[in-house]
């Protein structure tokens, strides 16, 4: 009998309850989902708004493929073929299930998923939530299992052969979809809801992509999703299991002599990742109303990639910050805004807070890098309004260079593999739930 | 072929392409024993610990751990049937915590499932806790508790091996391989080391193979010694007849 077992056996059941401990996380989520959604959201109007859902895709994107790239240190390339997959499968279940079930293609969801600005109002639940809540989670699952098949040959490969095997999977996807036979278009609902549901399954638009889908997609639900996939990222990082993904990064051949069996939690790296990216492709194409196998090439990969390797590999907090910069600043430098008075009194707060904060002799540099970033922004919208230059022109430029010099500053990314709050103010002893 | 042994090696063989790495090698150790493994550079000590924990197949023979036949099996269940090892160049987790790597020797006697992590289970906080406090408890007994926190690449070089040590014991091995414990040591860290290394049989009460390059370190503490050449076995016996042979005294100054 092992040491571990006796010990484990002999400490009392934690006390807080098993059911609180499972549940919370449900409960944050929609806590967060709904401050996010009737909170936030009709106080900054809808540009805002439509930023901070692609805001909150991108957020399960990248902690998601973090987890690949990160955790793990494989390296795929294919992240927006698993979202690809999760899209399609829940378009495909929420358009011809809404035809099945009621006979049209009409949204026909409560005030959590009808988009609509200013304050909300009517049912909270629709009938049609049911079938959007069941038609992500579904995506999310069938992204999993191409997740599986994925996660097998990863098992001999690693590095740059790998990548080129997941980069595969991604364009695979991608032209089997666009292989597709046409879609039944809405009017003529009455022929689709004759149809076997396993002829349906296939008449997913191909090249033309799949549109016209009732859209179900609002800030609740994505922000409800970045909670649950950032909790559970978390809760992964911080258990055993995270620690074998974590020691096959460091090291394959210890790992696998310490134990560690190097297929299962490959595989399950992948399982994990590829889920939560169906889940985002299900709510990008409900969002908008339509997905199409071609914007999701590996240039979307690429786009996920690179907010995980920004915000260091391996790091939940870093990821998020980095999908939401590397989310902003496209949309921000359309029409680049003025950071008087209020951006300085924020970076001012900021700067106050790394202060406060970051260990002593590191606190300098970001700091000034903090405060000159914010400068060259400011001087750079002087310069181009006093020259008449039109700034959104060379947005996509300015983007590429804040992103060289970044990975030039701090090429282990925003955070490296530490967290925000291993900070040490927010250290506490000991383990915890 | 003594009946209890707790490591029996039966006449393994590996080839590389021409190169016969290590040929015909057999070892039994008694439970509880302390063995050592010597020879030149190049004589296949550490393509025998390969092959003994997996990393390898050999192309022909049999190891057995505690009588249980464990040729052929991936390293991850060799590390489970209770094989452990170290490493000649140390491979440590080094951007994990010192603790977090001597958990990870933990991980395999627990388990984890994907749901109870995610659903954080009883079972799932308890194994947790109890990982953690025997981490600790581990840690403690080689003076590394005080730096639990650190990354492992930041401790010092004796520091580094005594915690892959302890990352190997922390896996409750029936056989501990050391390779090379004592590379880049000097004197006193050496003499600290075989302490070292007695103390952990004493305590733990695990059989131990070790690889060692310094004869002083092996003459010392073994009760059996094999001497291996170009791959080949050409000595083996307590420390005195090996030191009196006079092919181990050829493989390693030379003939005339």
């Amino acid at each position: 009998m092992s040491k571990l077992f006796e010990e484990t056996r002999s400490l009392k059941a934690p006390v807080w309850g098993v059911i609180p401990r499972a549940a919370w996380p449900l409960v944050v989520a929609i806590a967060i989902g709904a401050l996010v959604y009737f909170g936030v959201s009709p106080l900054v109007g809808g540009f805002v708004s439509k930023v901070m859902l692609i805001v909150g895709i991108n957020i399960v994107l990248a902690v998601s493929l973090n987890i690949v790239n990160g955790y793990t240190g494989q390296f795929s390339m294919g992240h927006a073929g698993f979202m690809a997959v999760g899209g399609y499968v829940a378009a495909g279940i929420v358009y011809y299930g809404s035809i099945k079930l009621w006979g049209s293609a009409e949204p026909a969801g409560g005030i959590l998923s009808i988009v609509q600005e200013g304050p909300k109002a009517g049912p909270l639940w629709g009938k049609g939530d049911f079938l959007f809540v069941i038609s992500c989670l579904i995506g999310g699952l069938v992204a999993a299992g191409a997740g599986y098949v994925v996660g097998l040959p990863s098992l001999r490969l690693r590095g740059d052969y790998l990548a080129i095997v997941t980069l595969g999977f991604g364009e695979i996807v991608r032209v089997i979809l666009q292989g597709s036979h046409d879609q039944i278009q809405p009017w003529k609902a009455a022929d689709a809801a004759a149809m076997p549901v396993y002829e349906l399954a296939w008449k997913l638009g191909g090249p033309k992509g799949f549109n016209l889908v009732p859209t179900y997609t609002t800030l609740f639900w994505v922000y409800f999703w970045a909670a649950l996939t950032c909790i559970a990222a978390y809760r992964l990082k911080s258990s055993s299991s995270g620690r074998a993904f974590l020691s096959i990064r460091e090291d394959e051949v210890a790992a696998q002599a310490m134990g560690v069996d190097l297929t299962k939690y490959k595989v399950r790296a992948f399982v994990f990742s590829s889920f939560f990216a169906g889940v985002a492709g299900g709510l990008y194409a409900l969002d908008i109303g339509a997905i199409s196998a071609g914007d999701l090439n590996f240039i979307k990969s690429f786009d996920i990639i690179i907010m995980v390797v920004l915000g260091g590999l391996g790091s939940i907090s870093g990821a998020v910050l980095a999908a939401v910069i590397l989310s902003i600043l496209p949309e921000a430098l359309r029409q680049p805004p003025s950071l008087v008075p209020w951006g300085w009194v924020a970076i001012a707060v900021i700067a106050l807070v790394m202060g406060a904060v970051l260990p002593k002799g590191k606190k300098l540099k970001p700091i000034i890098v903090l405060v000159g970033t914010a400068a060259l922004w400011e001087g750079l919208r002087f310069l181009a309004t006093s020259v008449h230059v039109n700034l959104p022109d060379y947005r996509m430029i300015i983007y590429a260079i804040l992103l060289i010099v970044l990975m030039i500053v701090r090429p282990q990314g925003l955070f490296g593999v530490r967290e925000l709050w291993d900070l040490k103010v927010f250290k506490r002893r000991g383990g915890g739930a | 072929m003594s009946a209890g042994a707790m490591l029996e090696v039966r006449g393994i063989s590996i080839a590389f392409g021409g190169l016969k790495a290590v040929q015909d090698f057999s070892l039994s150790i008694p439970r509880g024993g302390l063995y050592g493994l010597i020879g030149p550079n190049g004589a296949g000590k550490t393509t025998c610990f390969n092959l003994l924990t997996g990393v390898y197949t050999p192309n022909v023979g049999s190891i057995a751990v505690d009588g249980v036949d464990v040729t052929g099996l991936p390293p991850h269940q060799i590390a489970v049937a209770g094989l452990s090892r170290t490493f000649q160049n140390i491979r440590l987790f080094g951007q994990l915590s010192v603790l977090d790597n001597v958990l990870l020797g933990l991980h395999l006697r627990g388990r984890h499932s994907l749901a109870s992590t995610l659903l954080r289970t009883g079972f799932h906080v308890s194994q947790e806790r109890a990982m953690a406090a025997l981490a600790m408890r581990l840690l403690e007994t080689f003076g590394l508790a005080n730096r639990a926190e650190e990354q492992g690449k930041n401790l010092p070089y004796g520091d580094q091996r005594r915690l892959e040590i302890a990352r190997a014991l922390a896996t409750e091995p029936k056989v501990l391989l050391l390779d090379e414990p004592a590379a880049g040591m000097n004197p006193q860290e050496k003499k600290a080391l075989r302490e070292l290394i007695q103390r952990v049989r004493r305590e733990f009460g695990v059989t131990i193979l070790l690889i060692e390059h310094d004869m002083g370190v092996v003459m010392n503490i073994c009760e059996r010694i094999t001497v291996l050449n170009f791959g080949q076995t050409i000595a083996s016996g307590t420390p005195d007849e090996v030191q009196n042979d006079p092919k181990v005294i050829e493989a390693y100054l030379g003939t005339e």
